[in-house]
């Protein structure tokens, strides 16, 4: 029973959040709200997916966010300077990836420490950032096709759920199911013991950052085709939830491992949470302190993996 | 695990006392886009009281700046079905999927400070370039149209930009009259600290080479005069120029150990009860929009704010 609910407690704390709104949030049920609430889980969890990646092999990627407003940035100079959106969006994309790829070099080649490699790539995307726009956020009414990645549906479902719905599934695959996955679950549990069974755990961490910054561009398509904009900050608020649903998913299924089912299952509670308290009147100072609640509880569980990424390298 | 119930069973508490406070009122959503300055915060809030002043039920969310939250909170009320909606301050072009889908839910919104969007009823703000123009002229007059200044502008607000544009614009019809060094700031979410750093890099670099400082808003322009202050300086030696108003600005221009000059004060206040006063009429009393505000602006005027008539806006 004990290990029941250590594995399942946070998902079925997360079903009784889903009763209690389903019962007294007014149109918490309602399809609309339904597909609103994972449209806005689809942005949160595809980005922690990749911060989940950077902590399975024990490494912390505090530049997710930033390479993620970057590359947005970089997809929305593109289009406005007229280059066909899937030029545009392929490099934003690939700044993401070079990004995270940077971060892997600093970790695994130079030996820097990823809570400040990550932070120093985080500053430098920051930077760029506000090169390209001036700080002034490119809009515009893109192109249609474009818009259609964030904003188009298929009948009433958001088409961004069913692109969130197959990277989860690729993912989930990926990270359980593969050489590769067991090769970072290794690398991150145990790096000596994986490196003299076989493992190349330089190529792992390598690896594991690089998906880190994948993310972040994919993230940045969907939310510049959603917003019809570019903004240097623009993924500035992903930074806390993002590393809070990858915390919070840390509590269950494989408990205080990181692991991509529970960053989608925190997303979902997060953004269910951010929803459902709007549904039923918060003002807006609840919703802080009820995330920093979730932060705070689920770093509390999960703490014995967060220090050995944080402060073991 | 225990800390998990623990925090769950929180949440759950503070849901079902929101839930329980719930009563059935005229429902309006208010969101700030970042209530973190100053400006937005009494836009909100007023919003807010003004609404509860009629009995309706009123819900203020702030958006933290973030483009993304601004999009998810809009969703939401729209899914949660509010009566009507005001929002201060937000992006009619970047939300404009949310603006559609509540418009086309029925939901009438009217913005603040925002600008014009076709799926809104109309949007309640000063004119921005009178409002710039009457600060740029005041900046230049204070040094009798000679000499230098320094500036601090902010380009990623609408509003703000376009009070930079038009100072560059008066300072290139008076060539006699020199920018000597400007500041942009970068960070909103971190903005005081940027003002500070980068102005105060320029106070030092101009010492004793500039007459005046304009600053795109008054958050800057405290910022400026505390740095003006720490270096020295006394009421006269500079003058300090900006926009927006409010107490504090009006007690510094009062005060004769504080650099600030001027400001053109915003009536966010009034903009604020307009447009809850509008929102009544069109939304409760059914008056049409058109007889109301014909176009997509109502525009509020605002005051040039010096120590000649600052008495008057001090609220003792």
């Amino acid at each position: 029973m004990k290990k029941l609910i250590e594995t399942y407690g946070t998902a079925l704390a997360g079903l009784a959040l889903f009763v209690f709104l389903a019962i007294f949030a007014n149109n918490f049920l309602s399809t609309a709200n339904l597909f609103n609430v994972l449209k806005q889980v689809s942005f949160l969890s595809i980005l922690a997916f990749g911060f989940t990646f950077a902590l399975i092999t024990s490494e912390l990627d505090l530049a997710f966010a930033n390479l993620c407003s970057l590359s947005a940035v970089v997809i929305g100079f593109l289009i406005s300077s007229d280059v066909a959106w899937p030029v545009a969006v392929a490099a934003g994309i690939a700044t993401g990836l070079f990004g995270g790829l940077l971060n892997g070099f600093l970790v695994t080649v130079l030996k820097v420490p990823s809570l400040i490699s990550t932070l120093g790539t985080a500053s430098i995307a920051n930077g760029l950032a506000f090169m390209i726009t001036g700080g002034v956020a490119f809009v515009g009414r893109w192109d249609q096709n474009f818009l259609y990645l964030g904003r188009g549906k298929i009948g009433s479902v958001p088409v961004i759920i069913l692109f969130t719905l197959a990277i989860l599934a690729v993912v989930l695959v990926l990270s359980t199911q593969t050489r590769l996955g067991v090769h970072l679950q290794a690398t991150g549990e145990n790096e000596e013991a994986a490196r003299r069974s076989g493992i190349d755990t330089r190529k792992a961490k390598m690896i594991g950052l690089a998906l880190s910054g994948l993310g972040a561009g994919v993230t940045a398509m969907f939310l510049v085709a959603n917003l019809s904009s570019a903004a240097p900050q623009m993924a500035g608020d992903f930074m806390l939830n993002g590393i809070a649903a990858t915390l919070l998913g840390m509590t269950m299924f494989t408990p205080a491992k990181p692991n991509i089912l529970g960053t989608f299952v925190g997303a979902l509670i997060i953004v269910m949470l951010s929803n459902g308290l709007v549904l039923l009147g918060a003002q807006y100072y609840i919703q802080d302190i009820m995330l920093g609640i979730i932060i705070i509880v689920s770093v509390a569980v999960s703490a014995s993996v967060l220090k050995r990424a944080a402060f073991a390298l | 695990m225990k800390n998990i119930k623990y925090a769950l069973a929180a949440a759950s508490l503070a849901g079902a006392a929101v839930a329980g406070t719930q009563a059935y009122a005229f429902e309006l959503g208010v969101v700030a886009f970042q209530m973190s300055a100053e400006t937005q915060a009494r836009c909100a809030n007023t919003v807010g009281e003004k609404a509860k002043e009629l009995g309706w039920d009123a819900q203020v969310l702030n958006s933290n700046g973030s483009l993304e939250t601004h999009a998810s909170q809009l969703d939401n009320l729209i899914q949660k079905g509010v009566d009507a909606m005001i929002l201060c301050m937000s992006k009619p072009v970047q939300f404009d999927g949310q603006f559609q889908a509540a418009k086309d839910a029925g939901i009438p919104v009217i913005t603040i400070s925002s600008g014009a969007s076709p799926h809104t009823l109309f949007d309640v703000t000063p004119n921005e370039y009178v409002m710039a123009a009457e600060a740029a002229i005041y900046t230049l007059g204070s040094i009798n149209f000679e000499g230098n200044i320094l500036a601090q502008k902010f380009e990623s607000n609408t509003g703000a930009r376009i009070r930079g544009e038009v100072l560059d614009l008066v300072l290139s019809e008076n060539p006699q009259v020199k920018l000597v060094g400007e500041h942009s700031m970068a960070r909103t979410k971190s903005w005081q600290d940027d003002v500070r750093n980068g102005m105060s890099a320029l106070i030092l670099q101009n010492a004793g080479n500039f007459g005046a400082v304009w600053a795109s808003f008054d958050g800057q322009a405290l910022i400026i005069d505390d740095l003006l202050k720490e270096g020295g300086m006394e009421k006269g030696d500079v003058a300090l120029v900006s926009i927006d108003g409010g107490q504090e600005v009006y007690r510094r221009i009062k005060d004769p150990y504080s650099m600030m000059t001027a400001t053109v004060a915003i009536p966010f206040e009034d903009m604020a009860a307009s447009a809850v006063e509008m929102m009544q009429k069109i939304a409760v009393d059914g008056v049409a929009k058109e007889d109301l505000v014909p176009g997509p602006y109502l525009f509020i005027p605002a005051t040039l704010v010096d120590k000649t008539n600052v008495d008057e806006f001090i609220v003792e």
